[in-house]
């Protein structure tokens, strides 16, 4: 086997985790341009995406620590960590407040009690069956958020569940998307 | 826990791609904090779009970006220490206004739309609020105490999504202080003159 030609991306995060900037450079080379595009279709302006990707992999660098591969995949590390990036900004900075932290994720804290981290176990097992049960159309509707260019209004509107006024709802609250960034400018 | 009261599919959906708006997104991230079913339905959203990052064409970097993010990692990874107060003390809140004897009001310092109000509130045991029409979407999680109106039992850690025609009257339980956490869109239409006055107070 060669294994310089199978160094994985979980590979690389464990060498990141240890301080080895090479691999933190060929980490940037396959993900900071992913999550640029990322950023950019969720109505990023240039500049602000460049920043921010750019402020995530700076997290993903000082959160590799607590990257295990046996609980997390790394694109899914990734992913949180730019998705964590732009909230936190959007915020600006003051808390790191909304979305799923990453140490619920991965990370199991020395402070954590017996009986918690048993039950973060049983939420990873879990995780995995209800990804392998998740409906079709949940799963086409996260790749269209991330492959159509389309406002999320559009997609929200598309998810032609039978939850009623439940759809207009989410129409509006997802409408705004915009008006976010116009004031973040 | 075991909650009785959990957001849409697609509400998940939206929050785990990370389309909601900021104070939407605040107050179904509070409900799914508390949820271990919710956590696991976006767990694994999180892995499909961690698998849809993945397949995105690349975008063209800035000449240096590399260079310059290099510059700003330290020696070795040394992640910032994890906030494990409970949600509402790490909320950043504006100064508390009293609305009416009992039930105080404070804005959530976060960047949301003009036409938006995001807040917590605080009513005394016992309380019956205000009956009030909603004029945009509504979204509530339950912070601490509980409350009952015409949908239901809403404990610690419950989400409520309002409709533009829900007409409610929520009443608080006896014992304990219900602290909730909103994110409003557009004014809320309370009925009455002692509703009208403190949702005016309150401006949040």
């Amino acid at each position: 086997m060669n294994s310089r030609a199978e160094t994985t991306d979980d590979d690389l995060l464990i060498r990141i985790a240890g301080g080895d900037r090479e691999a933190f450079a060929l980490l940037f080379a396959k993900f900071a341009p992913k999550v640029k595009s990322y950023l950019l279709r969720l109505g990023a302006p240039g500049a602000v995406a460049e920043d921010l990707a750019q402020d995530a992999m700076v997290s993903l660098w000082r959160r590799a620590a607590s990257f295990d591969p046996k609980k997390a995949k790394a694109s899914t590390w990734v992913y949180v960590i730019a998705r964590n990036a732009w909230i936190d900004r959007l915020r600006r900075e003051k808390v790191q407040l909304a979305y799923r932290d990453l140490t619920d994720m991965s990370e199991a804290s020395g402070e954590e009690a017996p009986d918690a981290a048993v039950a973060r176990e049983q939420e990873e097992t879990r995780i995995a069956a209800a990804l392998e049960n998740l409906p079709d159309e949940q799963r086409q509707v996260v790749r269209l958020a991330f492959f159509e260019d389309r406002p999320h209004s559009e997609i929200a509107e598309r998810l032609s569940l039978p939850l009623g006024t439940v759809k207009s709802r989410m129409r509006l609250a997802l409408a705004k998307l915009k008006v976010q960034w116009e004031q973040y400018r | 826990m075991t909650l009785c009261h959990h957001p849409a599919d697609e509400v998940l959906v939206s929050y785990a791609v990370g389309a909601l708006e900021s104070g939407f997104g605040l107050v179904v991230g509070a409900h799914v904090g508390a949820c271990t079913q919710c956590r696991v339905k976006v767990g694994a959203l999180e892995e499909v779009s961690g698998g849809s990052l993945s397949d995105l064409p690349d975008a063209s970097l800035g000449a240096g970006a590399l260079q310059r993010t290099m510059a700003r990692l330290g020696r070795v990874p040394a992640p910032a220490a994890i906030d494990r107060r409970p949600l509402l003390e790490r909320l950043p809140l504006r100064p508390r206004r009293w609305v009416a004897p009992g039930v105080w009001v404070a804005a959530v310092d976060t960047p949301h739309s003009r036409d938006n109000r995001v807040y917590v509130l605080s009513a005394k045991p016992g309380m019956s609020t205000a009956r009030h029409r909603h004029s945009g979407a509504e979204f509530c999680t339950v912070l601490k105490g509980a409350y009952r109106d015409e949908v239901g039992l809403f404990r610690a850690g419950d989400f409520a999504a309002a409709e533009h025609d829900l007409e409610h009257l929520p009443v608080v339980l006896p014992g304990e202080e219900c602290v909730c956490l909103f994110a409003t869109e557009g004014r809320l239409k309370p009925r009455g003159l002692m509703g009208r006055i403190a949702f005016a107070l309150a401006d949040v």
